[in-house]
């Protein structure tokens, strides 16, 4: 036993020694002889969320499914723990991340990635009753920051030059820190605080003041994954058919989407 | 909005509950085996079964799921967790074992507590050495674990929370999706604070239990 865990342990090391090696074999016929896509995901509206019954909806989940039937292959769901995507992927326990995922220096370095096909911002969310005194960039710098780990909004606090940045576990968290008054104001993605912050949400004391930046989703695949050229050939296809923009409507996300060519 | 959260904080400590139950189950009796092997008189197993204990105990159960579960995919063309239900048998292996080897410790010390006059009253009375063990030693010692038994299993119901590290989805996960978003529902705080409610009363449950086999046990007076 100790030495069947000592030799998982070293073959840990080296694993993470040699990430920067591709697998061997297509991935492509991997998931075509298992079957299925399993599509890794947290609960995030409106890309990815769950209906009334139970099934998995919004623009990234039934863009999914459309890609699973191109391939022949069933769709399976599965929520990760958004700080160990890259592990889910090498580990073969996920096939994709495909949420709403801003393709960072940091993630492009993790895995291999679509095109990217949505526009996003990350902005600064603070209680709205102060959010007069906070529209500008210079304004918000020495604000003590909740900014989700190793995210976007993450990045962004360090490019604006922020000193005071508490890194949590995610961006509802980052939100809560604000509500709490824990932290002054959070760092979050622009389509998410759409759909979480201001009136009629639960977090109807927060409100959305400057965009930091402007960036863009991505879907990620496992390094050296053939699947990445499949998916950027069914983005074209599906934004020249018109089924892309059709189904970024039903979310309304339609304005944000990018181009396919 | 409140029939929601219920229903999906039961289901998550349904999850827990399972989490808890299967944990129990394997570690008693696998405990059981690490304590005779870390008390053997033949050196190898003792000093090898102690190093087992050693690494378990020396390392953060957070570290062993992460191992457990991942780490199989990096070398072999499929991960054997990624099958329905894989999350749970990788977190169920990973607690297994961690708590065998706990238990395994108390089971010694309980054991090795027994005095030696116990076992020599009984060679006298002409037992044999099984009988010895388990009509003798094993019966006291259930006595003496008990107390710290319900430290270990009373932490065992909180640690499944841990689990949710490989993303298993149990009663914290189900509180915590409401601050997230979850079920058309976000930003509320309740469903987290409220999953202390059935922490507080499992383990009430517990509690009793545990008092009433130690009154029971009672009898025993060595």
């Amino acid at each position: 036993m100790k030495k069947v865990l000592s030799v998982l342990l070293a073959i840990t090391l080296l694993a993470l020694g040699l990430t920067a090696c591709g697998s061997a074999g297509s991935d492509l016929e991997y998931v075509q002889d298992k079957g299925t896509l399993v599509v890794g995901i947290t609960d995030f509206a409106p890309m990815d969320y769950q209906d009334a019954d139970g099934n998995w909806i919004g623009f990234d989940a039934d863009m999914a499914k459309a890609f699973a039937e191109e391939l022949g292959v069933k769709v399976q769901f599965q929520i990760i723990e958004w700080d160990n995507k890259a592990f889910e992927l090498e580990g073969k326990t996920i096939d994709v991340v495909w949420n709403g995922m801003t393709l960072t220096d940091k993630v492009k370095a993790a895995m291999d990635c679509s095109n990217p096909y949505c526009n996003n911002q990350q902005i600064v969310i603070v209680k709205a009753d102060v959010a007069d005194q906070y529209q500008t960039k210079e304004s918000v710098k020495d604000l003590k920051f909740a900014v989700e780990d190793s995210s976007a909004g993450q990045e962004q606090a360090v490019l604006l030059g922020a000193k005071n940045v508490t890194p949590v576990l995610d961006q509802a968290t980052a939100l809560n820190e604000v509500k709490a008054g824990t932290a002054d104001a959070a760092i979050i993605d622009s389509l998410m605080a759409g759909a979480m912050v201001g009136e009629g949400t639960g977090y109807a004391d927060l409100t959305y003041t400057v965009g930091l930046n402007d960036e863009m989703y991505g879907v990620g695949f496992r390094k050296g994954s053939d699947l990445v050229e499949k998916l950027n050939d069914f983005f074209k296809k599906t934004y020249a058919d018109g089924t892309m923009m059709r189904i970024a409507e039903q979310y309304g996300v339609q304005a944000s989407i990018i181009e396919q060519k | 909005m409140f029939i929601t959260v219920i229903n999906a904080l039961n289901e998550g400590f349904l999850q827990t509950l399972k989490l808890f139950a299967v944990t129990l189950v394997g570690a008693l009796p696998l405990g059981l085996v690490i304590s005779f092997g870390s008390m053997c008189r033949f050196g190898p197993l003792r000093w090898l079964t102690r190093t087992l204990v050693w690494i378990v105990r020396g390392t953060p159960l957070m570290l062993q799921l992460i191992v457990i579960f991942y780490v199989p995919g990096f070398i072999l063309p499929q991960n054997p967790w990624a099958v329905t239900d894989g999350r749970f048998w990788a977190a169920a292996v990973a607690f297994i074992l961690n708590y065998a080897c706990y238990f395994s410790e108390i089971f010694r010390g309980g054991v090795q507590g027994v005095p030696v006059g116990q076992q020599e009253a009984g060679q006298v009375l002409g037992m044999t050495r099984s009988q010895i063990f388990f009509k003798v030693t094993l019966l006291q010692m259930i006595k003496r674990i008990v107390p710290p038994m319900s430290n270990e299993i009373i932490t065992l119901v909180k640690d499944t929370a841990i689990a949710r590290m490989i993303a298993w989805q149990e009663l914290i996960y189900a509180g915590y999706a409401f601050l997230k978003g979850s079920h058309g529902l976000a930003g509320l705080y309740w469903p987290l604070l409220f999953t202390g409610l059935y922490y507080l009363l499992f383990n009430g449950l517990l509690t009793l239990l545990f008092g009433w086999m130690e009154k029971k046990m009672s009898y025993f007076r060595s």
